[in-house]
């Protein structure tokens, strides 16, 4: 008994996994006078529906077809409810029903979606937090946990994004065939992003943080597999394989972060990187993207037999070439630590110190303890240990007030 | 892309007696900052500090303006957006915008384009 009855949950939220954000696209088309909340509350109401439907009578033969009809049949009923308040109007088109968008440019719903999500007028952040929600599927607890925000944080971006989302009819309107080259870079910098995320040491679990790198993988894919992309969609997928074959790599048995020094190159994973090799090749011929020169620092990362050994000067030039292409003072940081290793010391530390002026590059956690490493490796224990102090203050990750408590104990 | 100019302005008399929340505040937008910087939005950031001199045509004043204006400017962000209507949705990402201890001010930086020019 037990038994089917996880079953039943199981599939409830594979359905809900898969067809979510798709659900709530089509309704909102069926339903233009429904406000998106109000649409996302039928679909959420048809899924606790069918969690019990289901129980009694069994899982039935179309179960996303089900949801549809029973999503369907709430909003009708919402509009006769209204109706006896207010005067007659048409009835809704039932043969309209369509998925998303029709005779659309693209074939797949979610992809549809990904491109609708990329709206230039929304925030890079607002536009993560609904791709997560409406072609990733994951729910609010869900997406709060994994960037490392409240749920009520997530919900006041939800309601202002719902809010644009209704009065631009982001997902009613198909981007045109001409937006869509327009739209590509965004997709790309959101798939970016929710990897990133993923990627970034956090306070919450692994596997959330993994799951997160997995779905940015997946859209990137999905716009491969459908040749939407260009040679940058194929230098950030083998971006993104480079560092998820090194994910594992990054904590020890203890669960303790390990820089990239101290890393056994043997746990990382070979299939992975050399998958990433296959998409640099496929990478190049085109214009050069932020994500070419960063796949191809990973690359050298990845490929290097040891951390000594890395051809740093390579990886100092290539962020040289990132630098020129966009100021980025985090971009900076890593310039100097790749110059410091090529051995252009005096120039590391006369950038990084520059970077110490700034007042907000001043509190930046990743500053300080790369300045106590270098002071470190330089004999100046007394100084390392001033900066290791001030990045101690500086993160309120446990994991790497650790990793800086580690690097204290080896001073003398 | 286009380019703005975040204008951030609070209350300098409040800033002026809570240096303590100020550090504290300046940490919080160092990971804002970040976030800005690795979506590809962050040109160039800096704070300012509360004194300075205001300069007119028959004056030059050290300091009082400054305090007595009491909001006025303590930083800004240069910043890459698709559009205005973006770049209003970055700002209202900033975590001070958000706990109200500051207002920003977005502004476009004006572009001529070759018509306008001859």
């Amino acid at each position: 008994m037990n038994n089917s009855v996880d079953t039943v949950q199981q599939e409830v939220d594979l359905l809900y996994k898969s067809h979510y954000g798709i659900l709530v696209a089509s309704l909102l088309k069926l339903f233009q006078d429904h406000s998106l909340e109000t649409v996302e509350d039928l679909v959420q109401d048809s899924f606790a529906a069918a969690l019990t439907a289901w129980r009694k009578d069994g899982i039935p033969s179309n179960p996303a077809g089900w949801i549809y009809t029973v999503c369907r049949n709430k909003g009708l009923n919402k509009i006769k409810q209204s109706k006896k308040i207010s005067s007659l109007s048409d009835e809704p088109d039932l043969t309209a029903i369509a998925p998303v968008f029709r005779e659309s440019a693209l074939e797949d719903p979610s992809l549809q979606l990904l491109f609708a999500c990329a709206h230039p007028d929304l925030s890079p952040k607002v536009q993560v937090v609904i791709t997560l929600k409406y072609v990733a599927n994951l729910k609010v607890e869900a997406i709060a946990k994994a960037l490392g925000m409240g749920i009520d944080g997530i919900d006041k971006l939800l309601l202002r994004a719902r809010k644009k989302i209704k009065e631009e009819q982001v997902f009613l309107k198909e981007p045109e065939l001409s937006h869509l080259n327009h739209r590509l870079p965004i997709v790309h910098k959101i798939i970016y992003l929710i990897f990133n995320e993923g990627y970034k040491p956090s306070v919450g679990a692994d596997v959330l943080n993994e799951e997160l790198c997995e779905e940015a993988l997946l859209l990137n894919k999905a716009l491969l597999d459908h040749r939407l992309g260009d040679t940058a969609t194929a230098a950030l997928y083998a971006l993104m394989l480079f560092n998820a074959a090194r994910f594992k790599a990054r904590s020890g048995p203890g669960g303790e972060l390990l820089d990239l020094e101290e890393q056994d190159r043997e746990l990382w994973n070979k299939p992975l990187i050399s998958m990433g090799c296959e998409f640099m090749k496929q990478s190049a011929g085109g214009e050069m993207s932020t994500y070419h020169y960063e796949a191809s620092i990973a690359f050298l990362h990845c490929t290097a037999n040891n951390f000594q050994s890395t051809n740093w000067t390579l990886i100092s030039q290539l962020y040289l070439q990132l630098l020129q292409m966009n100021p980025n003072p985090f971009v900076e940081l890593s310039y100097s630590i790749a110059l410091y290793y090529s051995g252009q010391k005096v120039k590391a530390l006369d950038l990084l110190n520059a970077l110490r002026q700034h007042p907000f590059l001043n509190q930046y956690y990743l500053l300080n303890a790369t300045l106590g490493k270098i002071h470190y490796l330089e004999g100046d224990h007394e100084k390392a240990r001033q900066f290791f102090l001030k990045t101690l203050e500086q993160t309120t990750l446990k994991r790497e007030k650790d990793f800086i408590r580690r690097m204290m104990e080896k001073l003398n | 892309m286009e380019k703005f100019l975040f204008l951030i302005r609070q209350d300098l008399i409040d800033r002026e007696k809570m240096k303590e929340e100020d550090n504290q505040n300046i940490r919080v937008m160092t990971i804002w900052m970040e976030s800005l910087a690795q979506a590809g939005n962050h040109l160039a950031s800096d704070a300012l500090l509360n004194s300075g001199k205001y300069v007119g045509r028959d004056y030059v004043v050290s300091d009082g303006p400054f305090i007595e204006a009491k909001e006025s400017i303590s930083g800004f962000f240069l910043i890459l957006a698709e559009n205005v209507e973006q770049a209003a949705a970055i700002a209202q990402t900033c975590p001070l915008v958000l706990t109200g201890k500051v207002v920003i001010e977005v502004r476009p930086i004006m572009v001529l384009d070759h018509e306008q020019f001859s």
